[in-house]
């Protein structure tokens, strides 16, 4: 096993390879590069907030379509996040949490997109009698 | 390896040296194996690579909980059984203030981090309790916009709807206050041990937790409170 | 006070339930009274209720599952025997009973019985067939395992206070609602799964770290044995699914305790959002099950075969298939409910081609056969009764995947035959299989082989005079959990069926004959060498039982069967590799922390089951005060020194010396 007691990150130099590291974890080699992600982490989520409260019930776009753009603003702040706050990046040392990570997205999708299909076709389908009505014009 | 008695040579002697486990192919980038990535060639991996890594799927497990949750309220968005529909409970202003507060604490958090590793008691501390001060913020803003509804006879029993907001944003919620207890318990283990191994990896789960917190929060704020708000 | 609790919760009129817990209350009193008599508290204090060990945590966990297998069983037995007795007649068991034993039979059977033994096995095999020392996180595994004993003990707790429910394994609402169930009888479901539900999340998180980031030097993802990417596979879908279980039975929690409309009939509550959820849950919680079970047999047929794994990157790319692909079928458990032709066909082909991993796999094992020396010892023979029995069910299986079948044959015995099919083929026979191959391992003594087949040949028949009658039954029309039976034609094959169980029950006596005998002459059945098998993976270059440290060096693998590489150059230059440098080496410390967790979890429960609020706080709050103090402990490790690593491993060696002997010998026969 890795010596135990071993903390690369205490003896800074003592290292000589290169290691994994986890999300939210840096590499030895960023350190300096820290505050500067949480700089720019912050900045870019500021805006894309800001953009999204403002967008919220405004005239600037089409109506119908700010549904879908506050949804693309929130996933490009989520990958904001991840890539400044949470350091994921395309390295070799970071494939298995990229790899975790894109199985965890896939099993949210799996969830919320199949529920929501499925749901909506058996409301529909199973809908009583009077609520049908109700919906007659 | 060298066990058959012939001479070895120039080439075996060179494939013993440089690959002495047969991969067969060189590791990619740099010249040494990467410690934990799977290619075999350095065995188990560091505790704080292990440590780091498990959190992440606990906290892949924990997402698709608040996805349940979410999914919940994207089906039951319209069952208001004759009560108050979204639009009429969200309130966009103390959001905001919610999601200033969350999204500032995330940052000190990561300054807290900084401060870590570089081994500074005073900065450290300084941030933590900055971020659970606005953690603080957050859930107090969260308990005020319950009560308010409560008060007005909004409640979780009232419609399929409200039970699948207040369980959603109460579920975060929720998250959010164990954080904030997690975290003290963190400022008190670093006072009194200083930064040990074990407590450096702690401090390690508890920005990959807050971070994730975080990233819900994204999620809420624009599914429930923006898009319900009538946009 | 005491909340709901009072005097009225002991079955005092139901004879069964009272006999029952009677009986359980003695022995369980005389087991207690034992262990004090002969001073083996210290022991079983430190040897195994607060051991950290992989090796002890995975072997508690096979002997949880195995009591509940029996437990699920008896139940087993009252239904089939009420079903025969109750034709046109009464039966012994009332309707509320009846429906109780049902419903405790599924919840043990799946969530107390398969997943502990398959948990048992993943924590026992990985860490050694990776050839390292334990899992990532030892400590936690403790408290996993203890979390799981405590659900179990909730459920076991119903017998005798209070009741169980009557809902079905899957407590559908609204029947699982207040308004519908007042009583305890849910609540005792919803508690102890919740609780067991975090324990398994715990090994689950365990071995995706252990299996994807703890390897010894050399070992690469295309060298780990089978059984590893199967349990990485299975681990995965536990980590994914197991949270959907909690969320879904956490909303039901909240209707039922503060009157919440997640899925109530009124007030805009869906009680199909339940269905939905849970079967999402429900259909991967299958392939949680069959993974490893597919990994045992993949251990077994190259090792009795006398060759290595058919298509080994094919048997990998069927596994990740199978585990991604069971996230994507889980309608089929409802197609009959509404949600109509488009998302009924997506379901119905995407449940049929998932048969096509399943296809794969077997056809990989029928080849590791073919052109191997195949020898027929008890492991090989639950194998190969597998390979039947699970192609059959498999088969029934894409029959109920199509829709337009599945809306005459749902809720019918043919889905319950279909379902025992592949869970006693595939579940039980891989655990009854792996039992017999890594018994030797685990305790260091063989067992006797005659009882053994004969348990198998008891098991086998049984279970197709059991089961095969059910299909028949669910073509005419039987559907399934009747307490009552209106149609006399049926009587034939319902008395076959309890033959069937009757010789299941020989097959269950014998597995327990093995057992003791086996015990009364493990001298003469010990195993010296540690390979009884002629193995191929890592597991079997320790000696039987392993140190607790596994290997005193760990191993450096230059290929796939790391084990049987090391092997055959040993044989063929007659002589071990040289003594290697024996180094101190570091292991975590026992803990408490688990039993303590668990305790409190389960008092914790009970509290909330039966109201009693001021319990379930003291509980939390002690609990939370036990993790705190684990987590301010300052030694985690304690040194295992160099004369103690070297001792053990030179005894190894020497008995290795001998084995070298035996099997050069062997080769040299014709």
């Amino acid at each position: 096993m890795s010596n135990l007691e071993y903390d690369p990150h205490r003896y800074p130099g003592k290292l000589d390879q290169h290691e994994d590291h986890a999300p939210g974890d840096e590499p030895l080699e960023d350190s300096g590069h820290w505050v500067r992600n949480a700089n720019l982490g912050l900045g870019f989520s500021i805006i894309l907030t800001v953009a999204a409260f403002l967008l919220a019930g405004s005239h600037v776009i089409y109506g119908p379509s700010i549904p879908v753009a506050l949804i693309v603003l929130a996933i490009a702040q989520m990958g904001v996040h991840l890539v400044f706050f949470l350091h994921i990046t395309t390295g070799p040392d970071n494939t298995n949490n990229v790899l975790a990570l894109a199985f965890g997205i896939l099993v949210v999708f799996l969830i919320g997109a199949g529920s929501i299909w499925i749901m909506d076709h058996l409301n529909h389908n199973m809908m009583p009698m009077e609520q049908m009505m109700q919906m007659q014009p | 390896m060298t066990d058959i008695g012939l001479p070895a040579s120039v080439e075996a002697i060179r494939r013993v040296r440089e690959d002495p486990h047969r991969l067969g192919h060189r590791p990619h980038g740099p010249d040494e194996p990467v410690e934990g990535t799977g290619q075999g060639g350095t065995g188990p991996a560091h505790k704080r690579i292990l440590v780091g890594y498990g959190f992440w799927i606990f906290l892949l497990s924990d997402i698709v909980v608040f996805s349940c949750f979410f999914a919940a309220f994207a089906v039951q968005r319209d069952a208001i059984a004759g009560g108050p529909t979204i639009a009429q409970i969200v309130d966009i202003r103390r959001v905001g203030f919610e999601t200033a507060a969350l999204l500032l604490s995330s940052y000190t958090c990561m300054l807290s981090f900084a401060a870590t590793n570089v081994r500074n008691l005073l900065w450290t501390q300084v941030f933590l309790v900055l971020t659970g001060l606005l953690g603080l913020v957050f859930v107090l803003l969260e308990l005020q916009e319950f009560v308010e509804l409560i008060g007005r006879g909004i409640t979780p029993q009232r419609s399929g709807m409200l039970t699948s907001f207040f369980g959603l944003v109460g579920l975060h919620g929720l998250h959010v206050t164990a954080g904030g207890v997690w975290l003290a318990t963190m400022m008190a283990q670093v006072q009194v041990k200083g930064f040990r191994r074990e407590i450096v990896h702690r401090l390690i789960c508890f920005n990959l937790f807050w971070h994730a917190l975080d990233i819900v929060w994204i999620g809420i704020f624009t599914i429930v409170y923006l898009l319900g708000s009538g946009a | 006070m005491f909340g709901k609790l009072n005097l009225s919760a002991i079955p005092l009129s139901q004879p069964i339930p009272l006999i029952t817990s009677m009986i359980v209350i003695l022995l369980v009193v005389g087991v207690l009274v034992l262990v004090t008599v002969k001073k083996w508290w210290p022991y079983l204090w430190h040897e195994w209720i607060t051991s950290v060990d992989h090796k002890r945590i995975g072997i508690m966990y096979c002997l949880l599952g195995v009591l509940m297998l029996v437990r699920g069983f008896a139940d087993a037995i009252m239904m089939r025997t009420q079903q025969a007795m109750a034709i046109e007649a009464p039966g012994y068991l009332p309707p509320e009973h009846y429906n109780q034993i049902f419903t405790a039979h599924g919840t043990i059977m799946i969530l107390f019985g398969a997943m502990p033994l398959v948990l048992g096995f993943m924590n026992f095999l990985v860490p050694l067939q990776l050839g390292v020392r334990d899992v990532a996180f030892p400590t936690f595994n403790s408290v996993g395992f203890w979390l799981t004993a405590s659900g179990a003990l909730l459920v076991n707790v119903s017998l005798f206070i209070g009741e169980f429910a009557r809902t079905g394994w899957l407590p559908y609402p609204p029947l699982s609602e207040t308004t519908y169930t007042p009583g305890v009888g849910v609540d005792y479901y919803l508690w102890a799964v919740q609780i067991s539900g975090v324990g398994t999340l715990i090994t689950g998180i365990n071995i995706v770290t252990t299996v994807l980031k703890m390897r010894c030097r050399g070992m690469s993802y295309l060298r780990m044995p089978v059984f590893c990417w199967t349990a990485l596979a299975s681990c995965m879908l536990i980590v994914a699914v197991f949270p959907i279980l909690t969320a879904t039975l956490a909303m039901l929690t909240l209707d039922r305790y503060v009157g919440w409309h997640y899925f109530t009939n009124t007030a805009g509550g869906n009680p199909m959002m339940f269905v939905n959820l849970i079967w999402a849950w429900g259909h991967p919680e299958v392939y949680i099950l069959v993974l490893p079970a597919f990994g045992i047999f993949s251990e077994i047929f190259p090792t009795f075969s006398g060759k290595p794994l058919f298509g080994y990157r094919s048997m990998v790319a069927a596994t990740l298939f199978i585990c991604v692909v069971s996230m994507m079928v889980w309608l089929h458990h409802f197609f009959t409910m509404g949600a109509g032709a488009a998302v009924n066909t997506f379901f119905g082909i995407s449940s049929s081609v998932i048969a096509v991993g399943t296809g794969v796999k077997i056809y990989n094992w029928i080849f590791t056969m073919y052109g191997g020396r195949v020898r027929f010892e008890t492991p090989m023979l639950w194998s190969m009764g597998f390979i039947f029995t699970f192609i059959i069910g498999g088969l029934t299986g894409v029959l109920l995947a199509v829709p337009p079948a599945d809306f005459l044959t749902h809720n019918s015995m043919f889905l319950v035959a279909h379902f025992h099919n592949v869970i006693v083929g595939g579940v039980v026979f891989a655990v009854f299989a792996g039992v017999e191959f890594w018994f030797p391992k685990a305790f260091g003594f063989r067992l006797h082989q005659g009882l053994g087949k004969a348990a198998f040949w008891f098991a086998f028949i049984g279970f197709w005079v059991t089961f095969a009658p059910l299909y028949v039954l669910g073509l005419m029309g039987m559907t399934r959990r009747l307490q009552h039976i209106n149609f006399p034609e049926w009587r034939p094959l319902l008395y076959v069926s309890v033959v069937g169980v009757g010789i299941l029950v020989l097959g269950v006596i014998s597995q327990v004959m093995q057992l003791v005998v086996s015990i009364r002459d493990r001298e003469k059945l010990r195993d010296v060498t540690g390979d009884p098998w002629d193995g191929r993976s890592l597991e079997w270059a320790t000696p039987s039982p392993p140190p607790f440290f596994n290997f005193a060096v760990m191993p450096n693998v230059e290929g796939e069967e790391a084990y049987w590489g090391i092997k055959l150059r040993a044989v063929e230059t007659q002589q071990l590799s040289p003594e290697p440098e024996y180094e101190p080496i570091e292991m975590p410390v026992n803990s408490a922390v688990g039993i303590y967790t668990a305790f409190f979890a389960a008092v914790f429960g009970f509290a909330m089951i039966w109201y009693i609020w001021w319990l379930a706080i003291v509980a939390l709050v002690a609990a939370y005060a036990g993790f705190a103090m684990f987590a301010w402990r300052d030694v985690h490790e304690f040194e295992v020194p160099v004369e103690e690593v070297a001792r053990v491993d030179r005894a190894r060696r020497a008995a290795r010396e001998i084995f070298l002997t035996q099997l050069a010998r062997r080769e040299a026969l014709p």
